[in-house]
C-alpha cells in the first residue's frame, strides 16, 4: 500500500514521530485515570531491564498497575513472560525495580500480595487438586482449618469443587488450569499475575472466568493477564499493554492506541446508494488518505485521525443527504491494533 | 502461508531411504543433547585425565631412554636417574607398548566411563519419558527398536571416546615413538583394543539403555548404575580378598568381568592379572552375556508395554 | 489525552462484559469469599513449619529412590549376616600356603612372591590346618610333646596371642572391609547422595520449584527447611542402615556400632549439606554429587600428603580410627594417611556443615532459576 501520508503534513510527520511503536525512548500518549491517578500503584515496574546473557528480555519498560484489568499481548518472544517471572520475584531485574504495594517484588513480603498462575504445567502430579491448593494455603501461612476452607472456596469459585478429589495427574487441561488459578486465589492476593489463564479452557468456562476476573477487578484488584485470545481479552478489557522486542510497544484502551497508529490509517467501510459521489467527497477531506469502491455500492475509506474524521463524515452526510445504510470500522480489532504494532509479525486469528 | 506460493518450490523427487538408517538421526539428536552440556565436557576433561597421564608418560619413556647415558636427568623441578625412571615407566606403569598398558588403560578409565554414562542414562532416554518428546519419535515412520538402536549408537560413541579412541591414539603414538615394525608386529594388540571397546559397547550400552527404561528419573538411575560398577566390585572384593571367599564371587564385579574377556582380546594370560584370584575367562564372558541377553529381553517386553501418558 | 513524560500508567475500574452478556459464574459466592477471605491472617513460622513438613512427606514420594536404596540395605544386611553365620568374618578359617622347598614361605596367596630362583619350582600347594586350627595345635603341643617348662611356658604364650588375634581380627576384618569399604566407601555417601540432591534436584527436573519460589516465605528459609527435612531421611538410612548391618554381624558388628555410630551421624550430616548445596548450585545435582563422591573422594583420599583433607570421608574415617584405636584398627599406612584427632575431625565436620549450609542458604536465595518453566 502506497503511503499516502504527505512528507509536507507537520502533523504526520510528528505524529510518526510520536508513534509509540519501536521508538529508542518510550515516548507514549498514555492515559491516566484522573480518579485513580492519586492511589499508589499496586504493581510498579520501574524503568526494568532483564539480560538473559547477551540477549535483552525486558528492555526499560516503566508500568503501573493500579486495580483493574490490563491485558498483556506480544509475539513469542517479546517478553510477557519475563515480565510476569518479575513481578512474582522469580526473576530479579538488572536495572530497575519491581514492587508490589511498596515491596520488593524480590522478597518474601511482596509474595504475600501476588497471587500467580503460571503458564508451566507441572504440580505434584501424585497429589489430588484439593491437596494441592490447601498445600499452597498452608505454605502461605494458614493454619489448617483456615486453609481447608479457604481451599473449598476457591475450588467452588473456578468450579472444581466436584472433581478436586482425582489426582492431579488425571486432569484434562482445563482442569489444571483451574487449580492454578484456585492456587493463585486462595490467599486472597491484591495483585494476580496470570499468564494464559484461559488456555485449555472450554467456551463455557472461558465466559466463567471472564465473570470472575471483572468481579476480582471491581472488589479492587489488580489483574495482570496474558494471553493469546486476543477476542477474550478484548471481552475481558480493553485496558492493554502491548509487548514487542522487549519493550512496552503501547499501553491503554485499545481505542486509545489506535487513535495513535497514524502511519496505519483506519479504514472504514461505507454503504451507500451513492458510492462514487461519496468517493469524490470523501477525498477532498484532509484526513482521507484514500478510497477504494467496494462491491454492492460500497465503499473503504482509509483515514486517519478517527476522532476527527467522523465528526467531519457525519456532517458531510448530513450536508449531501447521501443514504449511508453501513458504516464500519475493519481494523479497530485488537488482532488488527496488535498486527500493527508488531509490524511485520503475522498475528494468526483463529476461527 | 500466502507467501510461500511465490517461492515456487517443486516438489521433493528424491527417495526415501530405508528405515534402518533413522537410526542415524536418533543418535545424533542423542548426541548432541550431551554434547551440548558443559557438564559432559568437564567430565570427559576428567576421564581423559588418565589417558593425558598414559600419553605423556610414554613421551617421557622415549625421552628418558635416550639419556641413559646421563647420570641425572631433571624433570621440571625433579631430579631423577634415568634408569631408574625408565624401570619405572616400562616395567612399574607398564608404559611398553604391551598388552598391559591398553589393559591397564581401559582398567583406569572405569570410574569415569561409568559417571558419564550415568549422567547419560538420564539424559537420552530419561528426559525422553519424563519430558513428553518420546511421542515426536513414535509418530515418525520409524520401528522402536529403531529408537533404542539409536540411543545405544549414541551410548557406544561415548563409550568409545572414553576408552578405544584414546587406546588407539596411545597404540599409533608409541609406535611412532617405537618404530614402524610395532605396528606390524603389534597388529594383534590392534585387534584386542577394538574387540576390548567393542565389548565394553555392546554390554554396556544394552545396560545402560535398559536400565535408564526403567528408571526414568536421575537419582534412582544413578543409584542403580553405581550399585552395578560400584558396589558390586567393592563387595565381590570384600568377599573374595576380605573374606576368603571363592574366586567366584568376584564374577559380581562387571567391570572385571569386561577386563577378563578384554585382557583375552589382548592376548594376555590371565595370571598376570592382579589379583591372582580370578574367575575363568568363560565364566565372566557367560555372566556378561547373559546380562546382555536379559536386558535384550527386558527392552523387548518393555517396548511392547509402553504407553506414552503424561 | 496527555503525555507524562517517560511514566506510562495504566489503570481504570471499569469492568468489561462479554459479548453474551452473561456472567455464568456465582457472584455471591465470590463476594461471599472476598469477605471471608479478608479476615483471617497468615504466619510466616507457621508456613515454614509447614513446608519442612510438606518437604519431609514428599522425599516419601520419590519411591523408586527409596526402594532402591531399602534394597541395597537388604542386599548388604543378608550378605553381612550369612557371613556371619558362617563365621568367615574372622581370620580363622584362612589357610596357609606351602610352597616348600626353594620357595620362600607366603603367608597370605596375595601377597607377592619373593625373587625368582633358578630350580623349577614346586608348586604350591594348601595346608590343611587352618589358623585356627594351628592355634589350637599350637596350644596343644607342650602337652603333647615333652619340653622344658620355659618353652611350654612360651609356647602356651604365642598360642594365647594368637588365639586373642584372631579373635580380634574379626573385629579388624569387620571395620576394614564391612564399614570401610563397603559402608564409608559406598553405602554413606550414596544414601546421602540420594536424599540430598533429590531434596532440591527432584524439584527443578520436575519443575515443581516455582510453587515454592512463589510462596510468601524467605528463599534461604525454603532451603533450610529442605535441608531439615531431608535429614532424618539421611540420619534414618544411613544411622539405622548401619545398626541393622552391624546388628547381624555378631559381637564384632555390635561393638563397630557403639564405636563408629558418631562417625557415622557427623558424616552424614556433613555430605548432606554439601549434596544439598550442589542441588542448589548444579542442574544435575547427582551426577556433580558422584563425581565428587567416587572420584574426587576417591584420588583425593589416595593421595599423600594433606590433599585428602579435603574430602569428608577422611574425617569421618579419622573419627571411626580414632574410636577403634585401642581395637588395634588403624590406616594401613598411617605415616602416609596422616589421621587427625577426633576433636579436630569434629570440629572440621562441624564447621563444614554449618558452612555450606550457610553457603547453601545465601546461593539460594540469590540465585535466580531459569529452569522453572
Amino acid at each position: 500500500m502506497p503511503d499516502l501520508l504527505e512528507p509536507a503534513d507537520p502533523r504526520g510527520r510528528d505524529r510518526a514521530l510520536n508513534a509509540p511503536s519501536l521508538q529508542p525512548e518510550p515516548a507514549l500518549a498514555p492515559f491516566v485515570v484522573v480518579d485513580q491517578a492519586d492511589e499508589p500503584p499496586l504493581l510498579l515496574f520501574d524503568h526494568v531491564t532483564k539480560w538473559y546473557g547477551p540477549v535483552i528480555g525486558v528492555n526499560q519498560i516503566t508500568l503501573e498497575l493500579r486495580p483493574g484489568i490490563t491485558g498483556l499481548v506480544g509475539s513469542n518472544g517479546a517478553g510477557k513472560s519475563t515480565l510476569m517471572r518479575l513481578a512474582t520475584g522469580q526473576l530479579r531485574p538488572d536495572l530497575g525495580s519491581v514492587q508490589v504495594l511498596g515491596h520488593d517484588a524480590w522478597q518474601f513480603e511482596a509474595k504475600r500480595h501476588v497471587g500467580y498462575s503460571p503458564d508451566v504445567d507441572n504440580f505434584y502430579e501424585d497429589m489430588s487438586g484439593r491437596q494441592f491448593v490447601e498445600t499452597m494455603a498452608r505454605l502461605c501461612g494458614f493454619s489448617r482449618l483456615e486453609a481447608r476452607r479457604r481451599t473449598e472456596e476457591t475450588l467452588q469459585l473456578v468450579g472444581m469443587a466436584q472433581q478436586a478429589s482425582r489426582r492431579l495427574r488425571g486432569y484434562s487441561k482445563g482442569m489444571r488450569q483451574r487449580i492454578k488459578v484456585a492456587q493463585a486465589l486462595v490467599h486472597d492476593p491484591e495483585v494476580l499475575i496470570l499468564d494464559e489463564p484461559l488456555s485449555g479452557i472450554d467456551p463455557v468456562g472461558r465466559m466463567e472466568f471472564l465473570a470472575l476476573f471483572r468481579l476480582l477487578a471491581e472488589r479492587g484488584k489488580c489483574l495482570l493477564v496474558s494471553s493469546h485470545e486476543l477476542e477474550e481479552l478484548e471481552k475481558l478489557t480493553d485496558h492493554v499493554a502491548v509487548m514487542a522486542e522487549a519493550r512496552i510497544a503501547a499501553v491503554g484502551t485499545l481505542a486509545q492506541i489506535r487513535d495513535l497508529l497514524d502511519d496505519h490509517p483506519l479504514s472504514i467501510l461505507i454503504g451507500s446508494d451513492h458510492p462514487r459521489q461519496m468517493a469524490g467527497a470523501l477525498l477532498a477531506m484532509p484526513d482521507v488518505l484514500g478510497v477504494d469502491l467496494g462491491e454492492q455500492d460500497s465503499i473503504v475509506v482509509r483515514a486517519r485521525n478517527p476522532r476527527r474524521f467522523f465528526p467531519e463524515l457525519a456532517g458531510l452526510v448530513l450536508e449531501e443527504n447521501y443514504d449511508v445504510h453501513r458504516l464500519e470500522t475493519l481494523d479497530d480489532s485488537a488482532h488488527a491494533i496488535l498486527g500493527y504494532l508488531l509490524g511485520g509479525r503475522r498475528v494468526e486469528k483463529r476461527g | 502461508m500466502p507467501g510461500a506460493s511465490l517461492l515456487h518450490y517443486r516438489p521433493w523427487r528424491g527417495r526415501f531411504r530405508g528405515v534402518t538408517l533413522s537410526v542415524l538421526p536418533v543418535a545424533r539428536i542423542s548426541l548432541w543433547m550431551m554434547f551440548r552440556r558443559k557438564l559432559f565436557w568437564a567430565l570427559y576433561a576428567l576421564g581423559l585425565l588418565m589417558f593425558f597421564m598414559f600419553f605423556f608418560g610414554q613421551y617421557l619413556l622415549a625421552w628418558a631412554e635416550t639419556q641413559t647415558a646421563e647420570e641425572t636427568v631433571r624433570i621440571g623441578v625433579v631430579r631423577a636417574e634415568p634408569d631408574k625412571l625408565v624401570h619405572l615407566l616400562r616395567e612399574v606403569l607398564k608404559l611398553n607398548g604391551t598388552g598391559y598398558t591398553y589393559r591397564n588403560f581401559f582398567w583406569f578409565q572405569g570410574y569415569m566411563v561409568m559417571i558419564v554414562l550415568a549422567m547419560a542414562g538420564s539424559i537420552l532416554v530419561g528426559n525422553d519419558f519424563h519430558f513428553g518428546s518420546l511421542p515426536f519419535y513414535l509418530s515418525k515412520p520409524v520401528g522402536r527398536w529403531h529408537y533404542l538402536l539409536g540411543k545405544c549408537l549414541a551410548v557406544a560413541v561415548f563409550i568409545n571416546l572414553m576408552t578405544t579412541v584414546p587406546a588407539l591414539i596411545l597404540f599409533v603414538q608409541y609406535g611412532l615413538l617405537d618404530s614402524w615394525s610395532y605396528f606390524v608386529e603389534s597388529g594383534r594388540l590392534f585387534l584386542g583394543i577394538l574387540g576390548y571397546g567393542l565389548l565394553l559397547t555392546v554390554c554396556l550400552s544394552l545396560m545402560l539403555v535398559a536400565a535408564a527404561t526403567w528408571l526414568r528419573r536421575t537419582v534412582p538411575m544413578i543409584m542403580t548404575w553405581t550399585t552395578l560398577f560400584l558396589f558390586f566390585p567393592i563387595l565381590a572384593k570384600t568377599l573374595v580378598d576380605g573374606f576368603h571367599y571363592d574366586r567366584h564371587w568376584r564374577l559380581l564385579d562387571l567391570w572385571n568381568d569386561a577386563y577378563l574377556l578384554g585382557n583375552a582380546c589382548l592376548g594376555m594370560a590371565q595370571d598376570t592379572i592382579r589379583p591372582v584370584e580370578q574367575p575363568a575367562v568363560y565364566e565372566a564372558g557367560l555372566l556378561l552375556g547373559a546380562l546382555s541377553l536379559l536386558c535384550l529381553i527386558y527392552l523387548n517386553l518393555r517396548i511392547r508395554a509402553v504407553e506414552i501418558v503424561r | 489525552m496527555e503525555e507524562s513524560g517517560s511514566r506510562l500508567e495504566v489503570g481504570g475500574s471499569r469492568v468489561g462484559v462479554g459479548a453474551d452478556g452473561a456472567l455464568t459464574a456465582n457472584p455471591s459466592s465470590a463476594l461471599n469469599l472476598q469477605s471471608s477471605l479478608e479476615s483471617s491472617h497468615s504466619s510466616a513460622w507457621l508456613a515454614w513449619c509447614y513446608l519442612v513438613w510438606f518437604c519431609f512427606l514428599r522425599q516419601a514420594r520419590a519411591r523408586q529412590m527409596v526402594w532402591i536404596a531399602l534394597a541395597l540395605l537388604t542386599l548388604i544386611t543378608t550378605v553381612v549376616g550369612l557371613v556371619t553365620l558362617a563365621g568367615r568374618v574372622g581370620m580363622e578359617e584362612w589357610r596357609w600356603t606351602w610352597v616348600g622347598g626353594n620357595q620362600p614361605l607366603r603367608i597370605n596367596p596375595q601377597e607377592k612372591a619373593g625373587p625368582p630362583v633358578r630350580e623349577p619350582p614346586i608348586p604350591p600347594h594348601y595346608v590343611r590346618l587352618s589358623y585356627a586350627e594351628t592355634a589350637q595345635g599350637m596350644q596343644v603341643l607342650p602337652h603333647a610333646i615333652p619340653m622344658p617348662s620355659s618353652a611350654a611356658a612360651l609356647q602356651d604364650a604365642v598360642a594365647g596371642a594368637t588365639r586373642i588375634a584372631l579373635a580380634r581380627s574379626r573385629f579388624y576384618l569387620f571395620s576394614n572391609w564391612v564399614v570401610f569399604s563397603v559402608f564409608v566407601g559406598f553405602l554413606l555417601p550414596i544414601w546421602s547422595l540420594s536424599f540430598a540432591t533429590e531434596a532440591l534436584g527432584g524439584e527443578r527436573e520436575g519443575r515443581s520449584l516455582v510453587w515454592l519460589l512463589t510462596r510468601p516465605l524467605p528463599r534461604a528459609s525454603i532451603y533450610l527447611a529442605k535441608f531439615f527435612a531431608l535429614l532424618p531421611w539421611s540420619l534414618a538410612l544411613n544411622l539405622g542402615g548401619f545398626a541393622l548391618i552391624c546388628a547381624v554381624g555378631g559381637w564384632q558388628g555390635h561393638l563397630a556400632f557403639r564405636l563408629y555410630w558418631p562417625a557415622v551421624l557427623g558424616g552424614t550430616i556433613a555430605f548432606c549439606a554439601l549434596f544439598h548445596l550442589m542441588g542448589a548450585c548444579f542442574r544435575r545435582a547427582a551426577v556433580i554429587a558422584l563425581v565428587y563422591s567416587f572420584f574426587l573422594e576417591t584420588i583425593l583420599g589416595s593421595m599423600p600428603g594433606y590433599m585428602k583433607r579435603i574430602s569428608i570421608g577422611f574425617y569421618t574415617r579419622c573419627l571411626m580410627f580414632d574410636a577403634a584405636a585401642g581395637y588395634g584398627v588403624q590406616p594401613e599406612k598411617p605415616s602416609i594417611y596422616l589421621p587427625v584427632s577426633a576433636a579436630t575431625a569434629w570440629s572440621i565436620l562441624f564447621i563444614a556443615a554449618a558452612g555450606l549450609l550457610v553457603v547453601g542458604m545465601i546461593v539460594f536465595a540469590r540465585t535466580q532459576y531459569q529452569d522453572l518453566s
